[in-house]
């Protein structure tokens, strides 16, 4: 009870008309840079933190919130779209979102995902408001020898990423680990991979890498099947842009999938929104009974990581309001929004700031509501982009991919890597080699080998503290259970023959 | 003919006092280079400054922040080299950039290249630990080091960091000896020391207050000059009974090589009245940093000593220096 009477303070808070103005704000900022690839909210709440010296800190605060979440519900649309991940957690939405839009379905898929956004994004919420400090407790318990059981077990999604080779899919998971190995070691302070170069020695940034495979790939492949007059269908009307009955039942699972793993994964503070979208989507794969189809533009592919990337938000704001812990780029900015208005996020935040803690929490309800109005009408506007013929479709991705990488550094050296990895990209696509795992292991590489490296600092060299710890082993199981699903499948496709055969 | 020569010495000496007397004036707006992306702790620090000399009107012009992150502060500290002979651009630099050129064989300027302007804060450091672990006092913990060798943990940054470096001097003066283990955010670092995955940390003071107010975590000992305000019970390491050098995280003020001096003086007394505002001394408090300013030229001798500190300490912890 005392919680409900929290949150009804907490929505005096929120409803008042000035924080429901400044919430408005924060949530269409947060749309609009979640929309532009490159410009994340990070960067745009550092940008506006100096504005919001002379707020209250109650509304400063709801508004760079709702520019945290907001972008996350605009990072789909060019994913879906334009096969351009908007920020590094849509990677996974192109996969399947990208191919729904090539299907005429692309109204559907921005809906899935505004739609499952909305849900994992208050499920999220309730998670923060209900959970917030048993669960911090419990990533606490989470250290270095858990983190890499969490990562290997991301590894093994490879195995249903893979498409058709696994061989090819392991080739390009390796290269995904080297590049994540580029630049200074932090434990020794020795430069890898950086080829004399200073600009490799912060490695290379991910969303070049995957807006240069992703977007500037399906491009150049696409230029070279020229001639077929591939005008991508949009259907005409309203309804016919908005996800079907059956489409939205068919993420009934996969709006929960989102929700709870995004959030769980968000309250560690050493792992982050794009692995949770890996992992929700490897979960849904494998416990769909079509996991074959996954790949191909079905819903729940979208529904799956759109819902993890957004329960995400929720999540990294436990550890950050009740220890003041920041897990993620965004909530380290925030961290830093908090202390200068001279509140310190911690264990007593929500005794000694209840105002503040309750309406941040209610306004998030509200914010949520307000995108969701905010997306749904946007779609048909959207979805008219797909009518444009190549020739003006095919610059407007290179121009915004080139935007996109140059924001994120001011870098020229960053757009000559874009062309790179673009081509790498188009040889990928030629070859058949499948390019998420190459992601996959990009994101994964540099935390896994941080874990692994920790654990046996930790251990003096000893390997069995990966696998004594209950909740590492446990991981590490599903890891290998997953691994080794193919070959069972494989050896129980040859006895079924044999018994064909035989009989 | 006299009257001639006259005119003409007349006019030669004005031109000769003409730069004196016409004081620098920025007469657009001054680019401020910082090495980390939106949100950094030099960032952060770049945006309050062109703050402070907005709202107290203070300069003539706008002041914007330019970030150059990558390559490790690198590619800032190159740009700011570029600029040479640029009246309206000054960077904000850490101790990173005296220290970082030293291991990396890739950095092609150091900031011996660049112009000294101001030192502006120094940023002091706790050691903390678990409030439920064994150690009340420093030497608590450096006696269970001794009889352990290896088995205590400390988290940290990375290993040129500061954390690591006030380690290996207390290893060195007490020849006892634990693990440091790095984590790339100051987050993680915390998470394993409140987990008790690790016994020891080097913490900032105001990211420990709300820790310390709640009952997580004990500090057992200051990196710093004199004992804080906020800790006064608390022993500096000094007072704890280890002579080391006391080890300053600092922050200030660069210019592009090449600027005349008396740009340079327009900017030194800039700082010098920026610190004085009560809005900076407010957030010096606020942020528990102590007051370093310093004018050029002592900058430039305290740049020097720092250097070959760092480079005698990174010798010693046995790491690759380059220069």
């Amino acid at each position: 009870m005392d919680i409900l009477l929290s949150l009804g303070q907490g929505f005096l808070v929120a409803l008042e008309p000035i924080n429901l103005f400044w919430c408005f704000v924060g949530v269409f900022l947060g749309t609009a840079v979640g929309v532009m690839p490159g410009l994340g909210p990070a960067a745009t709440i550092a940008m506006l933190l100096p504005l919001t010296f002379q707020m209250p800190p109650t509304s400063a605060l709801i508004m760079l919130a709702g520019i945290y979440y907001g972008a996350k519900y605009g990072g789909s649309t060019t994913a879906i779209l334009l096969n351009v991940p908007g920020e590094s957690a849509s990677v996974v939405t192109c996969l399947d979102g990208y191919q729904m839009a090539r299907k005429g379905r692309a109204g559907a898929a921005l809906g899935i995902a505004a739609i499952s956004s909305f849900v994992a994004g208050t499920v999220g919420v309730i998670g923060l408001m209900l959970l917030a400090p048993p669960l911090a407790k419990m990533a606490l318990s989470f250290s270095s020898p858990e983190y890499f059981a969490l990562m290997v077990l991301g590894l093994a999604m490879v195995v249903l990423l893979a498409g058709e080779s696994m061989v090819k899919a392991l080739l390009a998971m390796l290269v995904g680990l080297w590049i994540a190995g580029m630049g200074i070691d932090l434990f020794s302070d020795a430069s890898r991979f950086t080829f004399g170069l200073s600009e490799l020695l912060d490695g290379v940034d991910f969303v070049i890498v995957a807006i240069g495979v992703f977007a500037l790939g399906e491009v150049l492949g696409n230029m070279e099947r020229r001639g077929e007059g591939t005008l991508l269908p949009v259907p005409k009307g309203l309804r016919n842009l908005l996800p079907t009955m059956a489409e939205l039942k068919a993420c009934r699972f996969a709006f929960l999938n989102g929700s709870v793993i995004g959030f769980l994964i968000g309250v560690l503070p050493g792992a982050g929104s794009t692995i949770a979208s890996f992992i929700s989507y490897g979960v849904e794969k494998a416990v769909s009974k079509h996991p074959e189809k996954f790949g191909t533009g079905v819903p729940e592919g979208v529904a799956a990581p759109e819902g993890a990337n957004n329960s995400e938000t929720g999540g990294a704001l436990v550890p950050l309001l009740t220890l003041g812990i920041p897990g993620s780029g965004t909530t380290a900015i925030l961290l830093a929004a908090f202390v200068l208005w001279g509140l310190r996020p911690g264990p007593l935040m929500i005794q000694d700031n209840p105002q503040l803690f309750w309406g941040l929490v209610a306004s998030m309800y509200v914010g949520n509501v307000m995108l969701l109005v905010l997306n749904l009408p946007l779609i048909p506007l959207f979805a008219q982009i797909l009518k444009l013929r190549e020739f003006v479709l095919y610059p407007i991705i290179f121009g915004i991919s080139v935007v996109g990488v140059y924001a994120v550094s001011n870098s020229l050296f960053d757009c000559g890597l874009l062309a790179a990895f673009g081509l790498l990209g188009y040889l990928m696509q030629r070859l058949k080699f499948p390019s998420a795992p190459l992601i996959l292991g990009l994101v994964l590489g540099d935390a896994m080998e941080r874990a692994l490296r920790q654990s046996l600092m930790m251990s003096q060299g000893d390997l069995s503290i990966l696998v004594s710890r209950p909740i590492a082993a446990g991981m590490l199981i599903v890891a290998a259970v997953l691994l080794l699903m193919p070959l069972f499948r494989r050896a129980n496709a040859l006895r079924v023959k044999a018994i064909e055969e035989n009989g | 003919m006299k009257l001639h020569y006259t005119m003409l010495a007349a006019a030669f000496a004005a031109t000769l006092a003409a730069p004196a007397l016409a004081e620098f004036k920025p007469s657009k707006p001054v680019e401020m280079i910082v090495h980390t992306g939106p949100g950094g702790g030099a960032d952060v620090l770049a945006r309050f400054i062109a703050q402070v000399i907005e709202k107290e009107n203070l300069a003539p012009v706008r002041f914007t922040v330019n970030n150059r992150d990558g390559g490790g502060g690198l590619r800032a500290m190159a740009y700011v080299v570029e600029k040479k002979g640029d009246n309206h651009a000054i960077a904000v630099f850490t101790g990173n950039w005296l220290t970082n050129p030293l291991t990396r064989a890739e950095a092609k300027v150091t900031v011996k290249d660049m112009t000294p302007v101001v030192r502006l804060v120094l940023e002091p450091a706790v050691i903390a630990v678990k409030s439920d672990a064994p150690f009340k006092t420093l030497k608590d913990f450096i006696d269970a080091a001794k009889k352990q060798p290896g088995a205590l943990k400390q988290s940290g940054g990375s290993t040129t960091s500061r954390d690591n470096v006030v380690r290996q001097l207390l290893m060195r003066e007490t020849g006892s000896n634990w693990a440091y283990i790095s984590f790339p955010g100051g987050g993680e670092r915390i998470a394993a020391l409140l987990g008790g995955h690790v016994n020891m940390m080097v913490i900032e003071p105001q990211e420990a207050g709300e820790h310390i107010k709640a009952g997580n975590m004990r500090v057992i000992a200051q990196v710093a000059d004199k004992r804080l305000a906020a800790f006064p019970n608390v022993p500096t390491i000094k007072e704890a009974g280890f002579d080391i050098p006391n080890v300053p995280q600092v922050r200030g003020v660069l210019m592009p090589p090449g600027v005349a001096p008396d740009v340079v003086a327009y900017y030194e007394g800039l700082f010098a009245r920026l610190v004085k505002t009560p809005t900076w001394r407010k957030y010096l408090e606020e942020q528990q940093f102590e007051d370093g300013f310093q004018r050029s030229a002592d900058l430039a001798r305290f740049m020097d000593s720092f250097t070959s500190q760092m480079r005698d300490i990174l010798n010693e912890a046995g790491a690759k220096v380059v220069r």
